[in-house]
């Protein structure tokens, strides 16, 4: 038995260092569809990458923007800025509760929001979160906060990812980086906020089934986390639900439920969904507004706001 | 609990530490420490289905203590046929109940009359078709006098729950496991390192075989009227190397689990796809349910005395028998039928026996006539594999027909087709080591015994990074659960 012991120790150690060495060779050298279960992108859609890195210039902002690409792409800081606000949005793509968490975490202390706009989204909570995560892995420091969230996830693409990112990290690989604040479409706008370039609605083909969320314990669970530390904190929060198109917002049937969730908090919640009325002209596909859209949205919010 | 889980990577660490450091020295808390773990494994999946399995230990043990006392033959029959209506009765109620009243309606149907009778809604419990045959042997082979009963109801209700084997086998004969429940098992490190490395072996062909293999197949048995006969090819292709995968790659997890706790149990593949005709197919494919039925059925229905006629008849109802315990539909049925008619043209010529030995064993290659006879074997198990997978009858001739049409001769085509070039990829290294190994009982069992540790570990090591690396992120049952 102890041979057994000493010798399975001894394999485990090297299985382990084998195990980051591949990670890390295969990182390099390996084409995507060669290595399915680790991902790695840096710089994305949702310019977070960029984000992170202005976060460390902002200190004591009167709003704190955070959620999905429904927050990056719909809470306009140049607007709030027009109206004497200064803000930060700490939105990204399909941002869960889990990353929302630790994102707060991270940068919460050093922004002081005197207001957070917390975009919460049934969809986010029916998300496993693992395209976040590795978005936030991918484009952001790597910190205990991380770790914790990759191994709460039990998630192999997610546990990988963060391997190898780390090991960029360390050897400081992407000290070059630098991404566009321009693409084919978005403009990134300081304060965290992707303006879409003028486009056409990008039709999509719903299906007419009636379905309803499956809005996952875990979320849940991180969401009310989330929002005790922001209560013990004294910060002022708002939950809002931003617009999505009304084809989208019929085809789910348990709004109630959600709802109820959200209001169970006791603080302050907006469904712009029932406040607005906005027909397609304002989106530029079934879930994210034009900047059209946007204005409208902000409008009428800022005026909760104040 | 799935092998392929989280629960398992704990649960199995912790059996272990308490079977070798806390109850080394009893063998009694060795078999009990065996039976609370079974149950706990099985009843992660569903606690109330554990009666069943308890009500099965009791009924055979003590039909078993009646027939050690018992001298009379007319009463031992009796005994027998309570075991067999018992354990049967479950099985043909959760198995086979709701097959059987459609069938009766549709077959008075046909004959003008008409019956009002709903089906039951009957969860099947995993891995039935398995413990109750394995329940079985015990009891046949009591009355046969085969094997002297057991007074120790906690080694037999340990053999009956065996965990690593319970709910997919390999199907234990009572013969070959119960007396290793009578003896104290000590460690063996040679055993234990053995028995990892099949564990590694298994998890690489259900995780990177047969779970990245199912995918494909599903998506094209799914959908088999869209796609061209190529693909249905393809489809069929990806569907042969998912069940092997899948069913021999739990029966590896079953063995070397087994080993861990000093215990040897039966061989249940060996390398079926190199097989050169489809009777040796039959020997290295599920070994414990084809000699089950050969020791248990063929035999007592006459086996292969009397003529050719009778061999025949006996050789199409364990065929078509061996299908119907797969499942409850004509697929499995027709699937059985199927590889009775492959096997018939062997039986008849009385070659049915002519690859008993190890293809190419004294070479590195096989000849051009093996290669050939190997590649017709694996065509007649792909297309019979159809009527396996299929829904239904009408859809495997559906799908059939798809595969004989023009359309065979274009290029596949459907979602994701680099990453099913990746998926052939891997099945051709699978191959690969499966031919390099197969002299062995496992394919990495001899692999690399003569290089350095730090070579070997490497080998073992690039094995666990390629399970990571393309391992399915949903959960993935074993396919034979359902059987």
């Amino acid at each position: 038995m102890d041979k057994f012991i000493k010798r399975l120790s001894v394999f485990v150690v090297f299985a382990s260092f084998s195990y980051l060495l591949l990670i890390f060779i295969s990182g390099i050298v390996l084409p995507d569809f060669l290595k399915p279960n680790l991902k790695f992108k840096k710089g994305s859609n949702g310019h977070l990458f960029t984000r992170v890195n202005q976060v460390k210039e902002y200190k004591n902002v009167d709003i704190l923007f955070l959620g999905s690409s429904h927050a990056y792409r719909g809470f306009d800081t140049e607007f709030f800025k027009q109206n004497g606000y200064s803000t930060f949005n700490l939105g990204s793509s399909a941002q869960t509760p889990i990353q929302t968490e630790v994102l707060l975490n991270r940068y919460l202390n050093d922004l002081n929001p005197k207001k957070i706009v917390f975009e919460i989204y049934p969809g986010s909570f029916e998300n496993d979160g693992v395209e976040s995560s590795i978005d936030l892995i991918t484009n952001d420091k790597n910190d205990l906060n991380s770790l914790g969230m990759v191994l709460n996830m039990k998630h192999i693409k997610t546990l990988n990812s963060y391997i190898y990112a780390k090991q960029r990290e360390i050897i400081n690989l992407d000290k070059n980086f630098t991404e566009k604040k321009e693409n084919k479409f978005d403009i990134y706008v300081d304060g965290g906020y992707v303006k879409r370039k003028p486009s056409e609605f990008n039709f999509y083909n719903y299906d007419s089934i009636p379905k309803k969320w499956r809005l996952r314990e875990e979320q849940i669970e991180a969401f009310h986390r989330i929002i005790n530390q922001l209560k013990e904190k004294d910060k002022e929060v708002i939950l809002v639900y931003a617009p999505i198109t009304k084809k989208n917002y019929q085809k789910f049937t348990n709004h109630t439920e959600f709802d109820s969730i959200m209001k169970s908090t006791s603080l302050q919640y907006l469904n712009f969904n029932s406040i607005l009325n906005l027909d397609d002209s304002y989106f530029y596909d079934y879930q994210h507004l034009n900047q059209k859209g946007v204005h409208a949205f902000n409008v009428e919010l800022i005026e909760y706001i104040k | 609990m799935l092998f392929n889980s989280l629960d398992f990577a704990v649960f199995l660490p912790i059996i272990f530490i308490l079977y070798w450091f806390v109850t080394q020295n009893n063998l009694k808390l060795q078999n009990l420490l065996i039976v609370l773990a079974s149950y706990v494994f099985y009843g992660w999946w569903d606690w109330r289905f554990l009666s069943l399995i308890l009500f099965s230990s009791v009924v055979d043990y003590s039909i078993s203590l009646f027939l050690k006392k018992e001298e009379n033959l007319r009463k031992r029959k009796i005994l027998l046929w309570i075991s067999l209506i018992v354990n049967l009765g479950f099985l043909g109620f959760f198995k086979y109940y709701n097959f059987f009243i459609e069938n009766f309606v549709e077959a008075f149907k046909f004959f003008g009359h008409t019956f009002q009778t709903s089906s039951l809604a009957i969860i099947l419990p995993v891995g039935i078709s398995f413990y109750t045959f394995q329940t079985l042997s015990y009891t046949i082979d009591v009355y046969r006098k085969k094997l002297e009963p057991t007074d120790d109801f906690i080694a037999f209700s340990a053999f009956v729950s065996f965990f690593p084997q319970l709910v997919a086998g390999p199907i234990e004969r009572a013969t070959n496991l119960l007396p290793q429940f009578y003896v104290k098992r000590t460690f063996d490190y040679d055993l234990v390192v053995k028995g990892l490395k099949q564990i590694l072996w298994g998890f690489f062909k259900k995780i990177v075989i047969a779970d990245n293999c199912a995918h494909f197949a599903n998506l094209i048995f799914n959908n088999s009227t869209e796609y061209n006969g190529s693909t249905l090819v393809l489809g069929a292709l990806f569907f042969t190397f998912q069940i092997y995968g899948d069913f021999s790659g739990y029966s590896d997890i079953a063995i070397g689990t087994s080993r861990l706790f000093g215990f040897d149990l039966m061989k249940n593949f060996s390398y079926p796809y190199f097989s050169r005709d489809i009777a040796e197919f039959w020997r290295r494919w599920h070994i414990s349910l084809s000699t089950w039925f050969r020791d248990y059925l063929y035999i007592p229905l006459g086996g292969s005395q009397g003529g050719k006629l009778m061999k025949v008849r006996n050789t199409f109802i364990i065929f078509i028998v061996s299908g119907f315990w797969h499942g409850a539909n004509w697929t499995f049925i027709f699937w059985g039928l199927l590889n009775a008619i492959y096997f018939l043209p062997l039986l008849l010529a009385d070659k049915n026996r002519t690859h008993i030995d190890i293809v190419a064993e004294n070479s590195y290659l096989p000849t051009i006539k093996e290669f050939f006879s190997i590649l017709l074997t694996f065509t007649l198990t792909v297309f019979a594999w159809i009527f396996f997978r299929a829904e239904s009858l009408s859809h495997a001739f559906q799908y059939i027909g798809g595969i004989f049409s023009s359309s065979t001769l274009s290029v596949p085509s459907f979602d994701g087709i680099s990453k099913a070039a990746v998926v052939l990829l891997l099945i051709t290294l699978f191959l690969t080591i499966e031919w390099i190994g197969r002299r062995s009982n496992f394919a990495i069992e001899k692999i690399g015994i003569h290089w350095s540790p730090i070579f070997r570990w490497s080998f073992y090591s690039i094995l666990i990074f390629i399970i990571f690396m393309f391992m399915q992120t949903e959960e993935t049952p074993f396919i034979y659960f359902q059987f």
